[in-house]
């Protein structure tokens, strides 16, 4: 409480000026222009953070004010001052500092993602910057300052996303260059395009073409977050060296259409759609809607490669096959699809190419998903790895950075590295590996094994975030002992679905960030222990 | 006073280890007091741009640095390297002294960089065209060795007229071109050798073929020359994994620090008479590839005998390590590379005799084609 013995309460910086209202009109202002500069940098971030989408600032503006009670009453607090300054200017200097100083735990320079002062988000803060000289200048002009200085520190994060919208068609058309050139250069070049998307699994699904292909093409792939309109230009621009035969692009969509734009100057020879899942629903609004726009990926793809064991995609390798293309369908579970990846009791992998046995007892790393495999041997075979050689390499998978990565740490306790995903299915197949996990480590004696996840949820759930994070809390309950929530973006879904399971008896531990949880994870576990790393995110999310 | 370039990256499966040696290479030259340094890096695709030399190696993680601005690069006298696109359209020279070659593999150590300099009358250090590009071709490198009286493996070009070689398998197999160990395969017998060649993509320009010989371990030493020919330590690397036939890639290079923070015997454990004659060997060889600048020779021995296998004319973290019996400092390796480069010319291209009397006698062009 330090604080306010030291700092002046806005309440009595208001009493003194109101002596002099006009004076105090223009204190305000000032007041209300300072404190766009932190705020503006908090929501840029956020900005460039979410990909500069115009309307997500203000989704996470909303998020953040509503993140905790204190957060809650100030932001009430803020509009309740910024409306009475309409009668009685000194209020403002109230909103000001919430503005400036809120939301609590909404960090102006970030710590797991730092503001990058890059060309693209200095465009940004220049027009956001001019918007708000405009609405002071306006102010100035109508005789209505305090007020709208007032509206415009408020409202930041509007502003924000404003100049996002502003500034999307100058973007398209710089980036407009950097696609050009990608284009000259996939033409001049020529290698075998591979296009991958799908909701999730798609950079498994890329290295492991990367990797099965390597022996016997020299194939290029996209680095691991290149997988949007510039990020794929600039990994063509960068990386598909003169003389590369395959490239491999992971493609990803935050919307409908945006595939469509990269397949129309990076047109696939072989496309692939590795799963469909709730992933990004809040931009889709449905599961049908991601379909389509994942679909747009086969264009003039003459060979097409579906995880078929979700029927949805199997109606897409119909709709792909009467249409002409080479229909490549891979599954997890049916040795007659083109290719089958099937695991057996024991974990091993069996691979099957249309019912017979390509090869068997293969050993992968625990995070391999058998229908991403599945579908990166097709691929494989497309582009004329000799299945011999195939079956050969499989032994030698490695497995992907932060995707159901098992590593032992100092203190003998095993950790599974799940940071990566963020969708139902891998979770349940995450919670899956921690199970066995936990079971083969070496017995302590006491048989107090602990199996701990530690998980701030998933997000971009749309409607259904609630629930999955319900179910998963649910489902966390049945496998671990203890559960460590981090964050407060799904801490209440959690708690319940890991409350709903009778007799479970799973701990419940609450930390603000992944910091404070590995703290907790170090002083708790030991040799024997196992913990599941699920998911992580960026830390401008409550 | 014109600056240093340390040159390092390019469209080669070494780039990685190369940005480690040019980064490497930035910093031990920024330590002394001698001219400034420039960091100029050149891109899997082939493009230049001048980076900070203080960076990281994650910040190439992507592709090429943020910050990063772009050159051109022009092989013509008074070429060289210069801004792209500067202010108004014009653009400003990069003003040169010496440029540090860091590139391994590719086009940086075949002789296509060095061309590219001596046109551009830009003085750099390492290998010379010829030098580069014999280094580079497995082939001719073994046939000079061996037409010079050295001890060699035999070693015949796969499917280059050659039915059958006339010495029996287990055989290793290299790509003909290719500065590292990327590529290489040890096969039973010769049908297989041949089914690889279609199928490995590292053996597309060509493939040489030489026995196996497990008995045989790498020894490995440094050979500088300048001020004068000196020969260093004898280095035995030691493989991470006693499973793998050959000392491979990740071996060499992906122990983090690049070659020098490989595993190593060094100096190796050796007989003297062994020693002796690896270094006389090693003085041999630098005469006969023309080295320049810092070259690694890598031999094979049964611990008794040895033969000579390769050279690399840019090795690995310019093969800093070796220079233990006496300790040689980095920064010395460093300057004394580029005194080199500035003292001795890599090229001296000569007119003389183009005097114009041919052209005078010649006549009418339609006249000799009629």
């Amino acid at each position: 409480m330090a604080v306010v013995g030291t700092a002046p309460v806005p309440s009595t910086v208001a009493l003194e000026f109101a002596r002099d209202h006009h004076g105090v009109a223009w204190i305000t202002v000032a007041c209300a222009v300072a404190a766009c500069a932190p705020a503006g940098l908090r929501w840029l971030r956020v900005a460039q953070r979410e990909h500069y989408l115009a309307g997500s600032v203000l989704r996470f503006a909303g998020r953040w004010w509503r993140s905790t009670p204190t957060n809650a009453a100030l932001a009430t607090g803020a509009v309740a001052a910024a409306v009475a300054s309409l009668w009685w200017p000194p209020a403002g200097v109230a909103t000001a500092a919430v503005v400036a100083a809120g939301p609590i735990g909404l960090g102006v320079r970030g710590r797991t993602s730092p503001l990058a002062w890059t060309r693209r988000l200095r465009t940004l803060a220049a027009v956001w910057a001019g918007l708000v000289v405009v609405l002071v200048v306006v102010g100035v002009v109508t005789g209505a300052a305090s007020p709208l200085a007032v509206v415009a520190a408020l409202a930041v994060p509007v502003l924000v996303d404003l100049a996002c919208w502003a500034t999307t068609p100058l973007e398209r058309r710089l980036s407009g260059r950097f696609v050009d050139r990608a284009a000259a250069r996939l033409v001049r070049v020529a290698p075998t395009v591979v296009a991958i998307t799908g909701s999730f699994g798609k950079t498994s699904t890329k290295g492991h073409v990367a990797f099965l292909v390597t022996g016997t093409r020299s194939v290029v792939a996209t680095p691991a977050s290149f997988n949007n309109r510039a990020g794929l230009a600039r990994a063509v621009n960068e990386h598909l060296a003169d003389g590369t035969e395959v490239f491999v692009a992971e493609m990803g969509t935050y919307g409908p259409g945006e595939i469509a734009d990269l397949v129309g100057w990076c047109p696939p020879d072989i496309a692939v759609i590795t799963a469909i899942g709730p992933v990004h629903l809040e931009r889709f609004g449905s599961e049908d809607r991601i379909v389509e726009a994942k679909s747009e990926i086969l264009g003039p793809a003459p060979d097409v490669v579906l995880a078929v064991d979700d029927p949805r995609l199997a109606a897409v390798a119909d709709r792909a096959a009467a249409a002409g293309k080479r229909v490549h369908r891979c599954s997890a579970r049916d040795p007659a699809a083109d290719v089958a990846v099937v695991r057996g009791s024991g974990g091993a992998l069996s691979v099957y190419r249309r019912g017979s046995v390509l090869a068997e007892g293969i050993e992968v790393p625990v995070g391999v998903q058998p229908s991403n495999l599945a579908c990166a041997i097709a691929v494989a075979l497309v582009v004329g790895v000799d299945p011999e050689a195939v079956g050969s390499r499989l032994s030698g998978l490695p497995s992907t950075d932060h995707r159901l990565q098992a590593v032992r740490s100092g203190t003998g306790a095993t950790i599974l590295d799940d940071t990566y995903n963020s969708n139902p299915a891998g979770a349940s197949a995450a919670l899956a590996a921690l199970a066995s996990a936990a079971g083969d480590g070496p017995a302590d004696g006491g048989g107090s094994r602990r199996a701990v996840v530690v998980t701030p949820g998933m997000v971009e759930l749309g409607a259904r975030q609630f629930e999955e994070n319900r179910r998963f809390g649910a489902a966390v309950a049945g496998v671990a002992t203890d559960l460590v929530i981090v964050g407060r973006t799904n801490r209440r879904a959690l708690q319940v679905g890991s409350a709903s399971v009778p007799g479970a008896g799973v701990r419940t531990v609450l930390v603000g960030d992944r910091p404070e949880a590995v703290t907790w994870v170090r002083e708790h576990l030991g040799p024997g222990d196992a913990v599941l790393y699920e998911n992580d995110l960026p830390d401008h999310y409550p | 006073m014109p600056d240093v370039a340390v040159i390092f990256g390019g469209p080669s499966p070494e780039h990685d280890v190369s940005v480690l040696t040019g980064l490497q290479a930035a910093r031990g030259l920024a330590g002394g007091s001698g001219p400034a340094v420039r960091a100029l890096y050149w891109s899997k695709t082939g493009e230049w741009f001048e980076v900070d030399p203080g960076l990281e190696a994650e910040s190439f993680l992507e592709g090429v640095p943020r910050g990063a601005r772009p050159l051109v690069f022009t092989a013509a006298p008074g070429g060289g390297f210069s801004e792209a696109g500067g202010r108004l359209g014009r653009s400003r020279a990069v003003e040169l002294d010496v440029a540090l070659v860091c590139c391994h593999g590719g086009p940086g150590e075949d002789g296509t960089l060095q061309a590219a300099l001596d046109l551009a009358a830009v003085r750099y250090t390492g290998p010379t065209v010829a030098g580069a590009a014999l280094g580079m071709d497995k082939l001719a490198f073994g046939a000079v060795m061996a037409g010079a009286g050295l001890p060699t493996l035999p070693r015949v070009l796969l499917g280059g007229g050659v039915d059958r070689p006339d010495f029996e398998g287990p055989y290793i197999l290299k790509p003909r071109f290719g500065g590292s160990s990327i590529g290489i395969d040890v096969v039973q017998d010769f049908a297989t050798a041949q089914a690889r060649l279609g199928a490995n993509p590292h053996l597309r320009a060509g493939a040489v073929l030489e026995p196996y010989r497990p008995d045989m371990t790498d020894l490995q030493v440094g050979v500088r020359t300048w001020p004068t020919l000196e020969i260093s330590a004898v280095e035995r690397p030691i493989r991470s994994d006693g499973s793998t036939d050959i000392l491979d890639y990740r071996d060499k290079y992906v122990a983090g620090e690049g070659m020098a923070g490989a595993n190593r015997e060094l100096p190796a454990l050796i007989s003297p008479e062994l020693e002796k004659a690896l270094r006389t060997a090693a003085e041999s060889v630098a005469g006969l590839a023309g080295v320049r600048g810092m070259a690694r020779l890598d031999f094979l021995s049964d611990g008794d005998t040895f033969v000579v296998n390769e050279i690399n004319t840019v090795p690995g973290s310019l093969a800093r390590y070796l220079w233990v019996t006496p300790p040689v400092p980095f920064a010395t390796l460093l300057a004394d590379l580029l005194a080199e480069a500035r003292q001795r010319p890599t090229h001296a291209y000569t007119a003389a005799g183009a005097d114009g009397s041919v052209l005078r006698s010649a006549g009418s062009i339609a006249a000799k084609l009629g």
